[in-house]
């Protein structure tokens, strides 16, 4: 039994990593499902972590209570990307929000009274596990629920081919707009969760690390179901911490490796619903 | 005004690395489709190959400088065969290139920084040109011009062969639909691997020359200019090597200008304010003409 309790002390911290790359993870895969590659998640949790750190610094809230501000900020935010994004073509839209994030951080050191500047942003504030894991459930719920409602089939098709979804009545435009602003949302959300998870803000938190931590949990885990994203945010969370324990000299490179081969044998991610249909097609043609 | 004129030279040279690297990183992403992450080593692990080539090995300063640029582009070809092609083979697009291509920038970084010691290294002096020549009064360091010639001769070789060659029509054509550029004779497999590596010796080229400028040998060498080098790539354009290598100057002339007269603290602030501006006036960069795709 203390075994249990010990390995629960020492891998607590990890689990609350994990729920929190989920949610922002969710955030990336909600303009990936609409077709839109986007690093500008980033941003709306930088947007959403700081003022949600404001508010409760100097409302004297708690997290719960300041998550409705941060969803707003990151929805706002997001907004406003969106009106600019949506003007430019697929490859752009990438490389403008990559730039985005590079920005980012200019703004955060250039705003000390929101962000405290180079000297970062001290939290004390504490969220129980079992609270974060709640959240992360009922955020999955929403999702599960949107990949069923007439939004996720729409954005089903806008992803799949835009033109034959404009034939069939759908916009794309409208379509992802409605993507950018769930991303926002949830964006937001994860960027005030990471503020208590990590309980200091430095201009460097949200950084080209996260954005990148994001995506490659979306893509590791398998960017065509919402569950990839909780899946990879997992999976990418505990690699390091596996490597540290098995190869303490060389943890980063035995990151990279497990990355690289996961991809190269799965480029399609951990779960693969186009796997799951087929699997299921040849089980019926045996029967 | 004379003073000027040496910020203005300062940041041409400096604005000449990020238009190097910027090229060749614009060049993975226009003929490859890749948005590559490990870039950015490439450059780190030239400038290793080159102090490697000049303290181990003792070869003069254009041998080691051809050492590093080799070094450059036979480790984009690498990078390229074991994380890129396996994908490319299965055909599963731009997503899964990102993922591998940031594993090997976590990887070749880690190991670039066991290489140096975690150090920051610099080559040895009288290892390179360090003669000052003068315009009038006006100091013009060897380095700084050569920096900025071996820009501009790359730029506009690369730019006659991307646009007049009858090999820059194979890069086009495959950077634009590679099965049916094989259905008109192109061998995309050759167009692949004459990319990769041209990209990476361009960037391994910028990586030399700024570790030799900056006193910088480190992995901390390839970040800095993947991430300027990626801003002169939105600003000029990922399809125009000439609009990559304005850009990049730019950015330099106006990182080094500001940093002069307004604040050193607004240095990086003003690339990225740049970036935001061009976003928003010119988003297809500065040479882009509004295409248009077939469903």
């Amino acid at each position: 039994m203390d075994w249990l309790s010990d390995t629960w002390a020492a891998y607590q911290s990890t689990l609350g990593f994990a729920a929190v790359n989920a949610v922002l993870a969710l955030s990336t895969y909600a303009v990936l499902s609409a077709g839109v590659l986007s690093f500008a998640s980033v941003s709306y949790a930088a947007f959403g972590g700081f003022l949600g750190a404001q508010v409760m610094l100097h409302a004297g809230i708690g997290p719960l209570l300041a998550l409705p501000a941060a969803i707003l900020a990151g929805g706002v935010l997001s907004f406003l990307v969106a009106l600019i994004f949506l003007r430019l073509e697929g490859h752009w839209m990438a490389l403008a929000s990559l730039a985005l994030v590079l920005i980012t951080r200019v703004v955060v050191l250039n705003a000390p009274a929101l962000t405290g500047g180079v000297n970062g942003l001290s939290i004390p504030v504490e969220l129980p596990i079992g609270v974060l894991i709640l959240l992360l459930l009922l955020l999955m719920l929403i999702f599960q629920r949107l990949a069923v409602s007439w939004y996720g089939i729409a954005a089903r098709a806008v992803r799949e081919d835009p033109a034959v979804a404009a034939s069939l009545g759908m916009s794309p435009r409208r379509v992802q707009m409605i993507a950018f602003l769930i991303s926002g949302a949830v964006g937001g959300a994860g960027g005030v969760l990471l503020a208590v998870m990590l309980q200091f803000l430095s201009p460097d938190t949200y950084f080209v690390n996260i954005a990148f931590t994001m995506i490659a949990s979306v893509v590791l885990g398998g960017s065509y179901h919402w569950a990839g994203a909780v899946a990879g945010a997992a999976v990418f969370t505990a690699l390091p911490v596996i490597a540290q324990a098995v190869v303490p000299a060389m943890q980063d490179v035995a990151n990279g490796v497990a990355l690289l081969l996961i991809m190269i044998f799965l480029p399609r991610g951990l779960i693969d619903p186009r796997a799951w249909r087929r699997r299921r097609a040849a089980r019926r043609r045996n029967a | 005004m004379e003073l000027f004129a040496e910020q203005v030279l300062n940041g041409c040279a400096l604005g000449a690395l990020y238009a190097l690297f910027a090229i060749g990183f614009g060049l993975v992403f226009a003929t490859l489709g890749i948005l590559n992450a490990a870039h950015g080593t490439y450059a780190s692990w030239a400038a290793i190959a080159a102090l490697a080539a000049t303290e181990r090995l003792g070869l003069p300063f254009p041998l080691a400088v051809l050492a590093g640029v080799v070094a450059g582009g036979l480790l984009a070809l690498f990078v390229d065969q074991v994380a890129f092609q396996p994908l490319r083979a299965r055909g599963a697009g731009m997503l899964a290139a990102l993922i591998t291509s940031i594993a090997f920038w976590i990887i070749l970084d880690s190991l670039a920084g066991f290489a140096t010691g975690q150090q920051s290294l610099s080559f040895p002096q009288g290892s390179y040109p360090a003669r000052m020549y003068h315009l009038g009064t006006m100091p013009l360091p060897a380095m700084q011009l050569l920096t900025i010639a071996a820009m501009l001769v790359a730029t506009f070789g690369i730019h006659l062969l991307v646009r007049r060659s009858r090999f820059g029509a194979a890069m086009r054509a495959v950077g634009w639909n590679g099965a049916a550029a094989a259905l008109g004779g192109v061998n995309p497999r050759m167009v692949v691997l004459a990319t990769a590596f041209l990209a990476g010796a361009t960037s391994g080229l910028a990586g030399v020359l700024a570790g030799i400028s900056t006193q910088n040998v480190s992995f901390s060498l390839g970040e800095g200019l993947l991430l300027k080098g990626f801003a002169a790539v939105v600003v000029g354009g990922y399809d125009d090597v000439r609009g990559a290598a304005i850009a990049g100057v730019a950015l330099g002339i106006a990182e080094v200008i500001t940093a002069q007269y307004l604040s050193t603290s607004l240095r990086d602030g003003i690339t990225y304010a740049l970036l935001l501006g061009f976003l928003l006036v010119r988003p297809r960069g500065l040479f882009g003409r509004a295409g248009f795709v077939r469903a």
